[in-house]
């Protein structure tokens, strides 16, 4: 009896998560302008709309731009960091890794507002640059939490023996540890991205309609008019996420064969 | 890996480089909607043809954090913007506004009270209540019928905020429109005019944008809305069968200010006197029903014909919105409104 | 310092660097512009170096007006002076009007100011605009921090509640507070059973299960957030649904509602409590049921002696997660609920936006953080381990 309605109750909690995305793809793909089901056809029209009108394609690009540049930056930043915490003991490790992780922290509207007001002064608002400082400054976190778990399962007799050899400790790094800790590189990465590409709040407080990311339009619409190409924006947004997801899952198993192959040996 | 990173990097810089290295265009900015797309072809793009500046426009919905902003920290991306009456007047006063430069810009062709130190009258623009007939053949005609849920059920939609709100507040309350400001201006007439709103709170939806009401309108969110009488007109135009209550209008002047600290500030006010010369009017007038605060055209028996939406055609049936009131008590009345709202 | 430590040092620097400047410096900055009033003294030196010596009883010396009317005149076309108008207006509503009063008579009057003035501006006559203007000579204030908890100062400096009309912010702080608790209690009620079923599947099925659970993860709060707004509408998919099965006969008003936000803020939520739910009852496994069950004790003691004991800090961490990030909501309230239904988060971008106040944002920043301080050094007392749990 329990047993049956925990399985009832369990689907109907897990439908509740699913079906209103689901929801969203036949409404993108209506022929009609009111967004209710059932649709009464099917059209491609708002995608050619989406794929047709500046303001959504600039977003798009905006968003590639401060997504791209954010992966890149917050991993680098992010993993070399995270070596330099795993390498020593130093003193003020803890202090330097909470700093570290405040943004995670610290509510997003207090992040989004401060910047505002901070970058305003150094007239770092109303551009993209901005925008990709702020977005590694939430993504960073990700990437080093990602590294650092990927690190500690890493062997530092396999550095110290290269080192031993006469490898450069750059070389050494390069040809030994990231490829054992790539996983980790690679899942914070992806995290660092989809931070990127998802984030809203901050985008609201330091974008003016030059620099708008496609959240930030989808926003704007949301607000303005609620044309159907909102929903096909949506539909491109969640294939998106999905592609991340199967990449950041498929990563992760990788990452899991390695360690348990290590173990083996 | 490392191949990719340098070509993403590389993709970046050529994406990101050309918004940066080139000068930017004369920046306009206005309240979007249908005016600002008949701006666009007649007054923006007509200046860019007979000038030779590339123009551009922007959009915002009347905040003017940003704009402080961007003149107190010297980062200036606009040049020519359209405010309201009140806050040209204290956009002027504290120093976010240039003087318009009379010796550029002809300050004898506006009607009157349509220049000031800081701005020059656009438009005449006005908002009343309207509702779609197919679904409400006989809707309200009046504020106090608006308010009346009884006699009409649905959801109503005003603007957030108390500017016009308060208004049409006491004149559901019987307040006479002559009257409205006098009473507004008392403790008393404020709390009536918030008590009238109690009534009616339970049945309100808030917009922000003017697209929003006529899209409440439309996907039937909302029964009866408050909203700028334009877009109404543009709204049957293209095929909707609303009601535009003219006995319910609050109206004034939208002004074109010139950004403190525009880089481009000779530019600008040749702009705005380009903008505001009767024959581009003219031509914006024949495809949107401006009031263009220019006297002669707005004078025009042709146009006044050819466009019963014009607002200032409408004036006798209207509330002029008082400047100086709202310059006054706006902020105390602003403080007040997000309270009650927020409760 | 070791040569080793010195490396670490160099390779955590640039990052360090990164988040010092673009994260804890803009932070600290807020938190400063928080109490820091430094409008008045820019505007009106010198009228504020004069009022420095008067006591404040009665009317300031004649000198005062002399100075007021220089430091007008010096600042005729710079915008020290609007700010100092907007900043005191915030103090007392009308001071602006009077100010702005004074400058605009100014232009026609001749010294000595302290005839002149009274005649053309009555409102300088009184003490209270010049008690304003010496109490905001301070560097420093506490008003916006007092206005964000609906206090407010009075002419002669004592501390008051702001008239009831006008009191929002305890009311939103404690609206803020319910509201993410609700969000809270809601997720762990949908969650547990929902993670205690997943987490009994075998290995393949559970996988296809948590699919269903990390694709919404991972779908932006945005695409989420508009899925129950075009849900939710009028005339949208769950009222034809309602009306079709004829269950209503009218439409609900179901968007624009506290309700919206709760169903909303849940769906938005729910995975941040599954997750770690989920890799807790999956680590715990049902050994332990199984155990207490061979030993004779009935399911239900079994449950409570156990198995929730057990599963606690998955409860614990799923349920700090939701409700910090509730507490900072802003974009999912603002779109699916009425002003009735909004969050300190919404006043903030208020603030920014539409009323040029950015004392009153870095006040209410500077609380919330505070209050989300408390609740995390409160968690941690209770939930070991929460450092390294990520919260998206």
């Amino acid at each position: 009896m329990t047993r049956i309605f925990v399985t009832v109750f369990a689907w109907a909690v897990l439908f509740f998560l699913v079906a209103p995305l689901l929801v969203i793809f036949p409404l993108s793909f209506s022929s009609g302008e009111i967004l209710t089901l059932p649709v009464p056809g099917y059209s491609l029209r708002w995608y050619e709309d989406f794929f047709l009108t500046e303001r959504w394609l600039d977003a798009t690009k905006n968003s590639f731009i401060v997504g791209i540049a954010t992966m890149i930056i917050a991993t680098v930043l992010g993993t070399t960091a995270a070596y330099g915490i795993n390498l020593t003991n130093f003193r003020g490790k803890t202090v330097v890794l909470a700093l570290l992780s405040l943004p995670m922290v610290v509510p997003l509207i207090v992040t989004a507002a401060s910047m505002y007001l901070a970058f305003s002064v150094v007239g770092l608002a109303n551009s993209l640059w901005g925008l990709i400082v702020a977005h590694t400054i939430i993504a960073t976190p990700y990437v080093l939490i990602t590294v650092l778990a990927s690190l500690q399962t890493f062997d530092p007799n396999l550095m110290r023996g290269a080192l031993s050899l006469g490898a450069r400790p750059v070389t050494a790094f390069r040809e030994v540890v990231l490829p054992l800790i790539m996983p980790g590189v690679a899942a914070g990465a992806i995290f660092a991205f989809a931070t990127s590409f998802d984030e809203l709040v901050i985008a609201i407080f330091i974008t003016s309609p030059g620099e708008f990311t496609l959240p930030r339009q989808m926003f704007a619409g949301l607000r303005e008019f609620i044309s159907p190409t909102i929903t096909a924006a949506a539909v491109i947004m969640i294939l998106l996420s999905f592609i991340l997801l199967f990449i950041s899952e498929a990563v992760r198993r990788r990452g899991e064969r390695l360690t348990a192959g290590k173990v083996k040996q | 890996m490392k191949k990719t990173l340098t070509l993403a990097a590389a993709a970046l810089m050529a994406l990101t480089l050309p918004n940066v290295s080139v000068a930017r265009d004369l920046t306009i900015v206005g309240f979007g909607g249908g005016y600002q797309d008949s701006a666009r072809e007649h007054l923006f793009e007509g200046y860019e043809a007979a000038s030779g500046t590339a123009v551009s426009d922007d959009v915002y919905n009347g905040e003017m954090a940003k704009l402080y902003g961007m003149v107190e920290t010297g980062n200036v991306t606009y040049d020519i913007i359209m405010v309201e009456a009140p806050e040209l007047v204290r956009g002027c006063e504290d120093g976010i506004f240039a003087p318009i430069d009379y010796e550029v810009v002809d300050g004898s062709k506006f009607i009157e009270g349509a220049t000031h130190e800081c701005g020059v009258g656009g438009t005449g623009w006005g908002a009343a209540m309207f509702f779609d007939k197919a679904k409400h053949p006989n809707g309200p005609t009046t504020y106090a019928e608006f308010w009346d849920v009884e006699a009409f059920p649905g959801v109503r939609a005003l603007r957030t905020g108390p500017k016009m709100t308060l208004e049409a507040a006491l004149m559901a309350d019987g307040v006479a429109k002559a009257d409205v400001y006098d009473v507004l201006a008392t403790d008393e007439g404020v709390e009536r005019a918030f008590a009238k709103l109690d009534e009616i709170k339970d049945h309100l939806v808030w917009w922000k944008s003017g697209a929003q009401p006529l899209q409440l309108v439309g996907s039937g969110e909302v029964d009866y809305a408050f909203a700028y009488t334009g877009r109404i007109i543009r709204a049957n135009g293209e095929g909707a069968d609303y009601q535009l209550n003219w006995s319910t209008l609050l109206y004034s002047i939208d002004y074109w200010a010139v950004v403190s600290g525009s880089p481009m500030m000779d530019e600008a006010m040749k702009m705005v006197e380009w903008i505001t010369s009767p024959e581009p009017l003219r031509a914006q007038a024949a495809v949107w029903p401006i009031s263009p605060a220019n006297a002669e055209v707005n004078a025009d028996p042709a146009l006044q014909a050819a466009n019963p939406g014009m607002v200032l055609n409408h004036s006798d049936e209207g509330l002029f919105i008082s400047t100086e009131f709202w310059i006054a008590h706006g902020d105390e009345l602003q403080a007040k409104f997000t309270s009650w709202a927020a409760q | 310092m070791s040569k080793k430590s010195r490396i670490s040092w160099l390779l955590i620097a640039p990052l360090l660097a990164l988040v010092v400047a673009g994260f804890i410096l803009p932070i600290g900055y807020t938190m400063v512009k928080a109490v820091k009033n430094p409008e008045v003294t820019a505007a009106l030196p010198r009228t504020v170096m004069v009022l420095d010596a008067w006591d404040g009883q009665g009317m300031p010396p004649d000198s005062a007006w002399d100075a007021l009317a220089d430091d007008i005149e010096e600042s005729r076309r710079g915008r020290e002076f609007g700010a100092m108008t907007r900043r005191l207006n915030f103090e007392m509503n009308g001071a602006r009007s009077v100010l702005m009063q004074t400058r605009r008579a100014l232009g026609s009057l001749e010294p000595p100011y302290a005839q002149s003035l009274p005649v053309a501006v009555p409102e300088l006559a009184t003490p209270e605009i010049w008690q304003l203007i010496k109490n905001n000579s301070n560097p420093f204030t506490a008003s916006f921090l007092l206005r964000a908890v609906d206090l407010q100062f009075t002419p002669d400096g004592r501390i008051e509640a702001v008239p009831p009309g006008t009191a929002i912010f305890l009311d939103l702080f404690k609206r803020t507070f319910w509201i993410s608790i609700w969000v809270t209690v809601i997720c762990v009620v949908l969650a547990y059973p929902t993670a205690y079923y997943i987490s009994s599947l075998s290995n393949r099925a559970a996988s296809y299960a948590m699919l269903l659970v990390l694709v919404p993860f991972w779908t932006s709060i945005l695409v989420r957030t508009t899925a129950w707004f075009i849900l939710l509408q009028r005339e949208g998919p769950i009222n034809a649904g309602l009306q079709a099965a004829q269950i209503t006969s009218e439409p609900l008003q179901l968007i624009f509602t506290r309700f919206a936000v709760y169903v909303a803020m849940v769906h938005v939520l729910l995975p941040f409590q599954i997750l770690p739910l989920y890799s807790v009852m999956k680590r715990q496994g049902t050994s332990m049921l199984r155990a207490a069950a061979s030993l004779g004790a009935p399911p239900w003691r079994q449950f409570l002696l156990v198995y929730l004991p057990l599963t606690m800090p998955g409860v614990a961490a799923g349920a700090v997660i939701v409700f910090m990030l509730s507490v900072g909501f802003y974009v999912t309230p603002a779109l699916v609920g009425g002003l009735q239904d909004q969050m300190i988060s919404y006043y903030i971008a208020f603030f920014t936006n539409q009323s040029i106040n950015f004392g009153m944002v870095a006040a209410l920043s500077l609380l919330l953080l505070v209050f989300t301080g408390a609740l995390i050094l409160i968690a941690r007392r209770f939930v070991p381990g929460l450092g390294s749990l990520k919260a998206g």
